[in-house]
């Protein structure tokens, strides 16, 4: 026998594994829930969780402020749903410049995409996880403060049950806001990301989506009139959000605004929400199928 | 059953022909699988992940068509892939176990067999650095754990000591042949570096340029290719002469002969002869041709030295 050196191989013999080996879904799920850790720098360093703090700390404390201003005072609503989602839009885009490309890029540029490939699993299936999981991350940051809101003014009121028959139908709105604009910043934000070579390229191009096309709209709508100037509204996405979040909370637009100028059907600004997230999904699924490891 | 079938196997690249109509049966066992850089290993490979699909013919691994259940090969099969496919900010242990997870083991599972892997690949003191601070020998036996974690049936091994110092070569050679032979793991090693596989190998398949150039065993193999080098000083021509006349295989290369060395009977031949010619030798030798000199056997000048 060889002297143990550092580094040595101990011999402990070899086990086969003869446990149950779970399907395709379970290494999607795996990968969803891995990759949702990632986006919040769970079991990362310490340089991966600032921009997760800070939104997180963003979004949370004007939904805590709230219920601790309606617990003293009595006063139902010191931040509104649609204001909070307005908000917390911004913050979602700076979440999404952070961390999107934290979850694709990195795996490109350092080769575990190809890893991942060589699993049971397919690229599609990769996508979804990793859209999921940007997606669920997206959620605690809109849907959590909004439904702390919530509970805070039923329980915090001094007669919760009568609050919550008033209250119960916002319900809807805040589920159904929060769950389409994280899909909306998850899909955009990963498509754009799934590009980039670098993470900072695609940070780059995430920050650069949500602050150039707002300012070309502008632009634009500067040099025309009419009903292309009303409807150009639609190509902003930031605006999407405002006028999206006051039709859902049926709440009028500020006088003045470039919403209210603009008169909109309400629902249109969830159609093309929608429309964009399901063109960035495809896009997004198509680009990994043409990945060759 | 044979562990891995190809039959008529080619991928055409624009303008390349990367795999040329390949077609062999390997047994289990540990194969060696040689060639110069560029002639089709890694292609080989992807193919038999389904990775990438052949332009024309068919393979299987463990008698399923990979064409059509590319999922389930990819289940009973682990591979180490010849570039750099490791995140930097996690930790060994949690990067093991989370491709264990990949491959269907269940949570609990998974972490087990993560520490046992990393223990085997002599990691264990490491497992909770982040895998960013290891150098490149830990960076390769932690690329050897997460493709052993599940279990596999088939190890898919791409140039697993590229990059790697002679100490660490050695390590890693050792680490494939115990994986081989001890734990019953079927493995398939590429390198372009012939000599350095032979010897953990029972098997060799040898490529270039996409075409098969051989495929079975290494003992087969090595008296194949082995030649005795013959320098005498004069009547070089005459000596060749006399060697071809009693039916040996002789290139000529100034004074120099090489004779193929079919058997031990070669020797007696020569020396007749030499005697009969009354010509001294004053070197014999046994060489092996380099690989690339196999290859392309019309290259007088490649040194005919060790691999």
């Amino acid at each position: 026998m060889s002297e143990r050196v550092a580094g040595a191989i101990y011999d402990l013999g070899y086990q086969r594994y003869i446990g149950e080996r779970l399907g395709r879904s379970y290494a999607v799920r795996s990968l969803l829930a891995f990759s949702f850790k990632t986006a919040f720098g769970v079991g990362r360093g310490d340089k991966s969780k600032i921009i997760p703090v800070i939104v997180a700390v963003a979004v949370y404390l004007p939904a805590m402020f709230s219920v601790f201003v309606a617990s003293a005072t009595g006063a139902p609503s010191a931040v509104s749903y649609a204001g909070h989602l307005q908000f917390t839009a911004f913050l979602l885009a700076l979440f999404a410049a952070a961390q999107a490309p934290e979850l694709v890029v990195t795996d490109k540029q350092h080769g575990v995409l190809s890893l991942y490939l060589s699993r049971p699993l397919t690229a599609t299936d990769y996508a979804v996880a990793k859209l999921g999981a940007l997606f669920g991350a997206m959620l605690c940051l809109t849907l959590g403060p909004e439904l702390l809101m919530f509970l805070g003014r039923v329980f915090m009121s001094t007669a919760p049950f009568a609050t919550f028959k008033a209250e119960w139908g916002k319900l809807m709105p805040i589920f159904g806001g929060t769950i389409l604009t994280s899909a909306f910043f998850a899909s955009i934000g990963l498509w754009l990301a799934s590009f980039a070579s670098r993470r900072g390229y695609g940070s780059a191009a995430v920050i650069a989506f949500f602050l150039l096309v707002p300012a070309v709209v502008s632009m634009f709508r500067n040099v025309t009139g009419g009903d292309i100037k009303r409807y150009a509204v639609l190509a902003n996405p930031m605006l999407l959000i405002v006028g999206f979040a006051n039709w859902l909370f049926d709440i009028q637009a500020r006088q003045r605004t470039t919403i209210a100028r603009a008169d909109l059907p309400g629902q249109d600004y969830m159609y093309v929400m929608l429309a964009v997230c399901v063109v960035c999904v495809a896009l997004l699924i198509r680009r990994y199928r043409r990945v060759e490891p | 059953m044979p562990l891995i079938s190809a039959r008529e196997l080619t991928k055409r690249y624009p303008g390349v022909q990367a795999l040329d109509n390949l077609t062999l049966d390997v047994d289990p066992g540990i194969i060696g699988f040689v060639g110069a850089n560029g002639a089709g290993k890694s292609t080989f490979i992807r193919i038999l992940l389904g990775l990438l699909a052949p332009t024309s013919g068919s393979v299987s691994v463990l008698d399923l068509d990979v064409a059509r259940h590319p999922l389930e090969v990819r289940r009973l099969v682990g591979y180490m892939p010849e570039h750099d496919c490791l995140p930097v900010d996690v930790s060994g242990t949690d990067f093991v176990t989370h491709m264990g997870r990949m491959s269907g083991l269940p949570f609990a599972a998974a972490r087990e067999r993560a520490a046992e892997m990393l223990r085997h690949v002599g990691l264990h003191e490491e497992r909770y650095r982040l895998i960013g601070s290891y150098s490149t020998g830990m960076k390769q036996r932690i690329k050897l754990a997460q493709a052993l974690v599940h279990d596999p049936r088939l190890l898919l091994l791409d140039e697993p000591t590229n990059g790697l110092d002679p100490e660490g070569r050695e390590e890693m050679l050792m680490l494939v042949e115990r994986t081989g032979r001890e734990f019953g793991i079927a493995v398939m090693v590429t390198s372009h570096l012939l000599g350095e596989i032979e010897r953990v190998c029972n098997s060799l398949i040898a490529i270039d340029a996409g075409r098969l150039q051989y495929s079975g065993s290494v003992t087969a193999f090595t008296e194949e290719t082995e030649r005795l080098r013959i320098e005498i000083d004069d009547d070089v021509p005459e000596f060749a002469a006399e060697l071809r006349a009693r039916g040996l295989a002789v290139e000529e290369h100034g004074t120099e002969l090489r004779v193929s060395l079919r058997d031990d009977a070669v020797y007696d031949v020569i020396r007749d002869v030499a005697a009969e010619l009354t010509v001294p030798l004053s070197r014999m030798e046994i060489t092996r041709h380099r690989l690339e000199e196999l290859f392309r056997p019309a290259d007088d000048h490649a040194e005919a030295a060790h691999v």
